[in-house]
């Protein structure tokens, strides 16, 4: 899977979820602003992310860094990538 | 200023009657906001020493009761149809989701049966000066910005207690009449603590006050109770993204249907509305 394809799984999954605008899905767009998603819309990101790319997430020091689409994209690339090699 | 499409094409007598609803009703929900807060400490007292209810189920109470005066104000006005609102479909503890087309909607559910309603909403009501106290006394949940933790303790308090919430899980007031996407909150606590989701479907508030608009519209406004849905009925019980799914779908398909009746035909199971 490359990058681009990690990118736009991801985005569609995103958008699916929570019935958003694909215009609107930019990696600069902050998460709790831009997408207007809430702490519990986060649980479930997690989930949809976990489901989409059968790897588990939850338990990710990182992931409470992530505040844009673009830390998303590069949390999940690097993911993908640290379990490649393994 | 353009008249609303249907009033325009449909009802001509309309011309008339805006201005009527307008220079009548407005002053008179003013006077009886105000009637209402003037009133309300000496019927708080009274019911607080005459009966066993505490002070949040006094305050919904009074709150219901000023909720049946302004639909009486605006029933001149505006043609209110019910469907499916039974006592024994609707009846408590349970979790109301309705969905948001104008501020209206608010009063509209006075005409559930039960007074004994929490409204768990976003922080912008809690800004009305006029209004804020009495939405604290009666337990109504602010769920912006909260932690889930400080929803869910108040929220199952409630349930517990025998009573209703009410969540517009759109979270804002939809501009275009198309229904928005949901956040899960209400889904969340039905799955937590059990309760069963009673899916409320609201058409036509937005013609008498859409959002932006400052100035009433007589219309017909129909409020439809779905069948409500047990999160234990479902094949994943513990998953509030299938319940939401559901309810949303369900309430999707119903204001579909009701779209399709813009004249106003009452089906088999409706009733035109006397207070």
């Amino acid at each position: 899977m490359t990058d681009r394809e990690i990118i736009e799984l991801i985005d569609k999954s995103i958008a699916e979820e929570f019935e958003l605008d694909e215009a609107h899905m930019k990696p600069e767009a902050l998460l709790f602003i831009d997408l207007e998603l809430d702490s519990l819309d986060i649980v479930d990101l997690v989930v949809v992310l976990e489901n989409a790319f059968q790897f588990k997430i939850r338990e990710e020091d990182s992931i409470q860094e992530i505040r844009t689409l673009g830390d998303i994209h590069r949390f999940v690339i690097n993911k993908k990538k640290e379990l490649n090699k393994q | 200023m353009a008249w609303p499409q249907s009033i325009r094409t449909k009802r001509p007598v309309n011309f008339l009657l805006i201005p009527l609803m307008n220079l009548t009703a407005l002053p008179l929900m003013l006077l009886w906001t105000a009637v209402g807060i003037f009133l309300f400490p000496a019927l708080f007292f009274i019911l607080k020493t005459t009966t066993r209810w505490d002070a949040e189920q006094i305050t919904r109470r009074l709150i219901w009761v000023y909720g049946r005066g302004w639909l009486a104000i605006m029933l001149p006005f505006i043609r209110f149809e019910l469907i499916g609102i039974k006592q024994d479909k609707i009846k408590p503890p349970c979790i109301y989701v309705a969905n948001h087309l104008s501020f209206f909607d608010i009063y509209c559910l006075a005409f559930l049966p039960t007074f004994n309603v929490s409204i768990a909403i976003r922080n912008w009501p809690f800004k009305m000066y006029w209004y804020a106290p009495f939405m604290h006394m009666a337990g109504y949940i602010n769920v912006e910005n909260k932690k889930w933790e400080e929803i869910f303790e108040p929220a199952a308090r409630v349930l517990s207690n025998g009573g209703a919430l009410l969540f517009f899980p759109e979270g804002h007031r939809s501009r275009n009449g198309e229904l928005q996407r949901f956040y899960s909150g209400a889904f969340k606590l039905a799955v937590e603590t059990g309760a069963k989701i009673v899916p409320l479907c609201i058409k036509g508030t937005n013609e008498v006050l859409p959002p932006g608009r400052w100035w009433l519209s007589p219309a017909k406004v129909t409020i439809k109770a779905l069948e409500p849905v047990n999160p234990k009925s479902l094949a994943d019980s513990s998953s509030h993204r299938l319940i939401r799914k559901t309810v949303k779908n369900m309430m999707r398909q119903s204001l579909a249907e009701m779209a399709l009746d813009p004249a106003g035909n009452t089906d088999v199971a409706g009733s035109e509305c006397s207070l």
